[in-house]
């Protein structure tokens, strides 16, 4: 369990860590970083309540990854709609948010569960356009959040399966230990995903000394 | 019992776990495919930057070459047209001043110092005709090009018939080149083809087409392409200055032939 708490938190330090960097290279930075940095405080928030209403304040804190995967589908959607610059993007995005709700609606107990079909395939569409800037990007010299993407892309596809399993350990007799090596996993590849971050932060911070001392 | 149903369900968190890992596995490989596709790329822009940069090299080693060509053609003609003779004048005048000699023979060496002198004259003027014909200057491409012509043909070595349209469609330095692209043609059709006639056709509608045939031995177009002498190098990059295109056509003992396109800029 403490294992898993160190990781977790040594994680959300690092996202604390990331956000704030990313803010203070962001008044140089296009549209796409805002998005991103939009994306990193949300997150944070997300993160940051998740430990305090759960474990501090005992409280139901569930609800919180159905905020969770709608704001991260529509932030990543619109950062890959400007890496990509493919219209679509955003037709397919308001496509499926308006099919969340529709299922939000039809069925509110969901609210306070944990939605695995929402969170798996909203994190299945945004791995194919991980994938698909991976492959845009292939003959371009320098592009942008080069290393965010191959970190998102990781920790998409081993997330989706950790998440989509979530209810089903729930409702199954498994031990508490077996369930926890899975969040173990996904602690471990979050704090890759934040390093990854940071990597490239790194990557750009130096572009930009090296271009205003030159 | 209770046990092996704990422990069935446990399986399920084994199969999960799998699955992940096969999706890393994946995910890397898609990765690692993605780094290797973008090496392999850069490396082949990379090449043909070494190309590109290797043949800048070479036109600018051709250009040099070209031009300590043309200077010591030049420093040979200085000093077989002009320097030896006037140092005939020198030394005649030296004769007249020490004034030891009859007044016929004086009369004589004047004589000779005149003609030299006249010599000279011409010589000095058509030295720098070669390198910069007024006419080109004054009256434009077409008559430099008809003069030029008419220059080899009264020869007697060669006859160059020709048709020239010319529209004034080149700004002045791309006029020299094209000049000197023909000059070179013709040179190396006497000099080295040993043609005795040649037929030359300039029309400029929407392209400037220039197509010139010689009836000399020719060359081994296989051959050339090796090891090109400095003058079709010289042509090449000249057309290239134009932005132009050229290709020849040759086979040993058939004359050549030569077709070069210019684009209007």
């Amino acid at each position: 369990m403490d294992f898993i708490k160190g990781f977790g938190y040594v994680a959300t330090f690092l996202l604390l860590v990331n956000a704030i960097l990313y803010i203070k290279i962001l008044p140089r930075q296009g549209k796409v970083f805002t998005f991103f940095t939009i994306y990193l405080i949300g997150v944070l928030i997300i993160q940051v309540l998740n430990n305090v209403l759960g474990p501090v304040l005992h409280l139901p804190n569930l609800f919180l990854s159905n905020i969770y995967l709608v704001f991260q589908f529509i932030m990543l959607s619109l950062l890959y709609q400007k890496l990509l610059n493919f219209k679509p993007i955003l037709v397919i995005g308001g496509l499926v948010v308006f099919l969340l709700m529709l299922q939000y609606s039809n069925n509110p107990e969901l609210l306070t569960k944990y939605n695995v079909i929402g969170l798996s395939s909203t994190q299945a569409i945004l791995t194919i356009y991980c994938i698909a800037y991976l492959f845009t990007t292939v003959n371009q010299k320098d592009p942008d959040l080069l290393v965010v993407n191959i970190g998102l892309l990781l920790y998409l596809v081993s997330s989706t399966l950790i998440f989509a399993s979530g209810n089903l350990v729930f409702n199954l007799n498994i031990p508490k230990e077996s369930y926890l090596l899975l969040l173990k996993l996904n602690a471990v590849l979050y704090l890759i995903f934040q390093i990854l971050i940071l990597i490239e932060w790194r990557k750009i911070y130096y572009k930009k000394m090296l271009k205003s001392s030159s | 019992m209770e046990k092996d149903i704990l422990q069935e369900d446990a399986q399920i968190i084994v199969i999960i776990l799998i699955a992940i890992l096969v999706l890393l596995v994946m995910a890397g490989a898609l990765i690692l495919f993605f780094f290797f596709s973008r090496k392999k790329i850069s490396n082949a822009e990379l090449e043909k930057a070494t190309l590109a940069l290797a043949y800048q090299k070479e036109l600018l080693h051709t250009t040099i070459e070209t031009q300590e060509k043309e200077r010591k053609r030049i420093a040979q003609d200085l000093h077989d047209a002009i320097s030896s003779k006037l140092n005939v004048v020198s030394l005649s005048t030296n004769v007249l001043i020490d004034g030891q000699i009859e007044q016929e023979e004086e009369k004589e060496t004047l004589h000779r110092i005149l003609d030299i002198t006249t010599n000279t004259l011409e010589s000095s003027r058509r030295l720098a005709h070669n390198l910069l014909p007024p006419i080109l200057e004054n009256f434009g491409l077409q008559a430099a090009i008809e003069e030029l012509c008419d220059e080899f043909s009264s020869s007697k070595k060669v006859t160059v018939s020709y048709d020239i349209s010319y529209q004034d469609s080149l700004s002045k330095n791309d006029e020299l080149h094209l000049f000197r692209i023909l000059q070179e043609l013709l040179n190396n059709s006497v000099r080295h083809g040993k043609a005795s006639s040649v037929d030359l056709t300039i029309t400029d509608t929407d392209v400037l087409s220039l197509h010139y045939v010689d009836n000399g031995t020719g060359f081994d177009i296989n051959l050339v392409g090796k090891n090109k002498g400095i003058g079709l190098k010289n042509i090449e990059s000249r057309v290239e200055i134009l932005e132009g295109s050229i290709d020849y056509h040759s086979t040993p003992g058939q004359g050549a032939e030569f077709n070069i396109s210019i684009t209007h800029s």
